[in-house]
């Protein structure tokens, strides 16, 4: 790199990059970031929403040219192409072009390289999300990308499914259905539509999600007795009992590094934050700097924190230090389920059964909603 | 699907039977052998093809009942009342093979709960020995206990207060002297109200569980 250009990128880093990475865990549990004016010049129609979307989602603000600090500008090619030009010295980030697939996609690829080339990190504008709709009535499960564009309905039982979690790195499904008349956990491959029973037992079999290497299912099963937490092998064999309390569990996640799992007892009266090694062992209380009634837990890849919903009356996402300490309020929602950047979140709001999908900035708190489908969505999970 | 693959889905489902069987004993507690709730075949349907394929039509019992035989048989375990908090495994077999559900003979006896509690209300209690005694008189009956909440808390957290509830209901009528083998219990979370309103009153209403009778075909 020549000595100018690193000059530049030095300048760059200065002024963009502390929103981003060095203030990023201090904006969590403290004070909203400053979002990053980009202009977006030349573009129309899909591609235009699809990147105004994806960039606004990402903690950029869509500004004309003249206030911009980044300026995206499309070329003249039939597919959809860009030039990234910072605003301050005109010189330009990157110049592509984005041929093969739909529009959307192309808009989707450009917006994450523009993502990387600003911030550094990994974009997720062509990730999927996977969701509960209450049809009225049946409650189906459905897949959509992570705007909610291109939804598909992956159940069609009429009966309730529920709690929809990724396979990490693959295109399948774990969810609850009461297609068997009571709660039961599936296994659905989303590429060949092979579904098969993987926790039928009686009583409750439910909120089932897989570890992050992909080799262990945590699910909550009531056989013994009382709603536990247990774990057992990808397939359901070498089941293990990990809770022995009367009172309930409920919404077990993964530490990104699969040794350990955050769930929800109400061992101690109230619904509370716990942790335990995956291989058996103590439950922990993780401490939630006194906040009561912690539900829903989810834990973000980069493992710095557990994402949670508040439900005392009223529905508020919290983020907590994964190792315990103070809970910092984010927004009114519940089910938060992170992205693979550890730093957007998709939850749900609203209430009545008309509930819906939105998207989080968690730096800048800004929120999203995503493009609905009929009925009331809910619980949705993030693939990653 | 072919041979081949059913034969290995068979195979595998039979181990994860197997492997259940062998959870690790948590202390005071009697785990029952074989609990795994009916046959590989019922939930192993298979569609093929496609990009992305959902479950649709994808084999029988839409919104249905597994009615296969299980390998398992219900059997009373002699379970000792005095020890009912730490001793209410749930029945292996499937209570609902071939039984008639009749949601109208306990219609009145709903058991309602306070806000996020599972505990039984001394108001509830009267309501639960009825049935008791309904099933020591009608011994081919076993009993499922549906439990539901309101809306105002997280819906697996909800899911799982339900079952806890229909559990604290079955272990009051094993306490009353019901076989533990003849209850079961099907958690519902929020996701059936009783009531679609969004206030006290709908709220308590919906903070329940029911009973329902399952009886023989030949006595329906």
């Amino acid at each position: 790199m020549k000595l100018p250009s690193l000059l530049q990128a030095m300048a760059i880093c200065a002024t963009v990059l502390p929103a981003f990475a060095a203030g990023f865990d201090a904006e969590i549990s403290g004070q909203a970031a400053k979002s990053i004016p980009i202009a977006l010049t030349g573009y129309t129609g899909e591609a235009a929403q699809v990147l105004k979307f994806d960039l606004e989602v990402l903690g950029f603000d869509v500004v004309p040219a003249a206030k911009a600090q980044f300026e995206l500008k499309a070329g003249s090619g039939a597919e959809v192409q860009g030039t990234l030009v910072d605003t301050g010295n005109q010189h330009p980030l990157f110049a592509r072009s984005y041929p093969g697939g739909s529009v959307r996609s192309q808009a989707h690829t450009l917006s994450d390289d523009v993502v990387k080339a600003v911030t550094g990190n990994t974009g997720i504008a062509r990730t999927k999300i996977a969701y509960k709709a209450d049809l009225g009535g049946a409650k189906e499960v459905y897949v959509s990308d992570y705007d909610g564009a291109n939804a598909f309905r992956a159940t069609e039982d009429r009966s309730i499914t529920a709690s929809p979690a990724w396979v990490p790195g693959r295109l399948a499904l774990l969810y609850t259905s009461y297609k068997g008349g009571k709660p039961d956990v599936y296994s659905h491959d989303l590429g060949t539509g092979a579904r098969s029973r993987v926790f039928g037992f009686n009583g409750l079999n439910t909120s089932a999600t897989v570890s992050p290497d992909g080799t262990r299912i945590a699910v909550v099963l009531s056989k013994s007795g009382s709603p536990d937490l247990w774990v057992s092998n990808i397939d359901g064999t070498g089941l293990r009992q990990l809770t022995t309390t009367k009172e309930p569990e409920s919404s077990p996640c993964w530490s990104p590094d699969s040794k350990t799992i955050c769930f929800v007892s109400n061992r101690d009266g109230k619904a509370a934050l716990y942790t335990i090694s995956a291989g058996g062992g103590e439950m922990r209380k993780l401490s939630t700097g006194g906040i009561l009634n912690c539900t829903e837990p989810d834990w973000s890849p980069d493992g710095k924190w557990i994402a949670f919903t508040r439900a005392a009356g009223e529905f508020t996402l919290y983020v907590v230090p994964a190792g315990g300490g103070d809970a910092t309020a984010i927004t009114a929602g519940e089910d938060p389920s992170w992205a693979r950047n550890s730093r957007t979140i998709v939850f749900t709001r609203g209430r009545d059964r008309a509930r819906r999908l939105s998207l989080l900035d968690v730096p800048t708190r800004r929120v999203k909603d995503v493009n609905r489908i009929s009925g009331s969505c809910s619980q949705p999970s993030w693939a990653r | 699907m072919n041979c081949l693959t059913k034969l290995g889905l068979i195979a595998l489902l039979a181990v994860v039977a197997i492997g259940s069987g062998c959870a690790k004993k948590p202390k005071n507690i009697t785990p029952i052998p074989n609990g795994y709730n009916g046959s590989a075949a019922p939930g192993s349907d298979v569609s093929q093809g496609g990009a992305l394929r959902g479950g649709a039509g994808a084999g029988p019992g839409n919104g249905g009942r597994f009615t296969q035989p299980t390998d398992t048989a219900p059997r009373d375990l002699g379970v000792d009342p005095s020890k009912a908090a730490g001793s209410n495994e749930l029945p292996s077999g499937n209570l609902r093979d071939g039984k008639i559900e009749d949601r109208e003979t306990f219609k009145g006896n709903t058991v309602y709960f306070e806000y996020d509690k599972s505990s039984i209300k001394s108001s509830e209690l009267a309501k639960i020995a009825a049935v008791a005694e309904h099933l020591k008189s009608h011994a081919d009956a076993s009993l499922a206990v549906e439990g539901h909440c309101d809306e105002r808390g997280t819906e697996e957290y909800n899911r799982s207060l339900s079952e806890r509830r229909a559990l604290s209901i079955r272990e009051r009528l094993v306490n009353l002297g019901v076989s533990a083998s003849r209850v079961t219990t099907e958690a519902f979370g929020e996701d059936k109200p009783a009531d679609l309103g969004h206030d006290e009153s709908a709220w308590s209403k919906n903070r329940r569980g029911e009973f329902i009778l399952l009886v023989p075909p030949s006595l329906k």
